[in-house]
């Protein structure tokens, strides 16, 4: 089994992605009552090696919200949040950082976001997605990204990075949000659009 | 500084050099060390089986541990000098059973280990956080960092004349 994408494919995923994050954008701004913006998406289709180090410095700490996708569709929306943006975004919401609470109210972010971006997917593509409960971790970029890769990657070496960064308007917080799709996951975002299959 | 990324198979008989694999998770950091040769190599190993698939041979322990062994003894390392070390094998996330591949990682790489004839002389697996491993090629020091945690010594800088002259 081998994954090819060709540039019309990679152009689709990354409108897919801009559409769903930009509901994403708009459920945490309605949370926050503050503007929110985001980044153009980039659609990556690289080797794993090049894909994990794509998603941050692999030795950089962060705060890591993981929402697994069940339903039609296998892969995970991951948030990764710096240390001092997760306290900020911590205090933006009236608790404190590196409390049980802090924690549970950075799930609930995730929870909002992850679950407003996989509605935004299900209405384009017609697909059943089922968010899973919220998964808090903090630890380096490297082993977090290459961890969840391990579980969705078969024995093609590519993966595809789906991300982009939301940016809190006057705190200087940024939050990079990605899918990482399994190689299946991939075509079933494709098929619906007329673009695939992708894996042969 | 030379990093073995996911997959990626590294070694060196540069006295100087420093191997390192950087944030693994589930992964899995093997290290060989001949400090006397002078010789280290690491592999930063993702899978526990390649079930025969082709890809890069750092990825699946069953192909990994082999290609690392045949690499380092290439470079002039004895065989009966060898000391192996691995680190990694969390469960991120607190993932369990079936997909807990860090568990099933450390397992193949132990596995593959023995297929070889070597002995681990030294692990740290296993638990929910991410490490990272770095060699002294010249000492063979191998030591080992734990996300927000400070580094410990998985081997010991080998003790003698060699490691004298390489700090004097």
């Amino acid at each position: 089994m081998t994954i090819s994408l060709n540039d019309s494919q990679l152009d689709a995923l990354r409108e897919l992605a801009n559409i769903a994050s930009g509901g994403a954008a708009g459920a945490l701004s309605q949370m926050l009552a503050r503007e929110v913006d985001i980044s153009v998406p980039r659609a990556l289709a690289l080797p794993i090696a090049d894909a994990v180090e794509a998603c941050g410095q692999p030795e950089q700490e962060v705060t890591a919200v993981m929402i697994g996708v069940a339903g039609d569709f296998g892969g995970n929306v991951l948030l990764l949040i710096p240390p001092d943006q997760s306290a900020r975004l911590c205090r933006l919401l009236g608790v404190e950082p590196r409390t049980e609470v802090g924690d549970s109210a950075l799930r609930e972010i995730g929870n909002i976001l992850g679950t407003s971006y996989l509605n935004g997917l299900a209405a384009m593509t017609g697909l059943d997605l089922v968010p899973c409960p919220p998964l808090l971790q903090i630890d380096l970029v490297g082993a977090l990204v290459a961890s969840l890769m391990a579980q969705v990657a078969g024995e093609d070496d590519l993966a595809l990075v789906l991300d982009s960064e939301l940016t809190i308007a006057g705190e200087h917080c940024a939050i990079g949000f990605m899918l990482l799709p399994t190689s299946g996951g991939i075509d079933r975002l494709l098929v619906p659009l007329g673009l695939g299959p992708a894996v042969s | 500084m030379t990093h073995a990324r996911i997959g990626e198979i590294v070694v060196s008989r540069n006295p100087d050099e420093e191997l390192v694999a950087l944030g693994l998770g589930s992964c899995i950091g093997v290290a060989m060390t001949d400090a006397q040769a002078q010789v280290a190599g690491l592999v930063h190993v993702m899978l526990p089986d390649s079930g025969g698939a082709r890809g890069p041979v750092g990825k699946f322990a069953d192909t990994a541990v082999p290609e690392l062994l045949t690499r380092v003894l290439g470079l002039g390392a004895a065989r009966s000098r060898l000391r192996v070390a691995i680190a990694g094998g969390a469960a991120m996330f607190g993932s369990g059973g079936q997909l807990d591949i860090g568990a099933r990682n450390a397992a193949a790489v132990r596995d593959a280990l023995t297929a070889a004839g070597l002995r681990c002389h030294a692990e740290e697996t296993g638990g929910t956080e991410g490490r990272t491993l770095r060699i002294q090629v010249g000492s063979g020091a191998t030591t080992v960092r734990v996300a927000g945690g400070t580094s410990f010594d998985l081997l010991p800088a080998a003790t003698g004349a060699l490691a004298e002259r390489r700090t004097a």
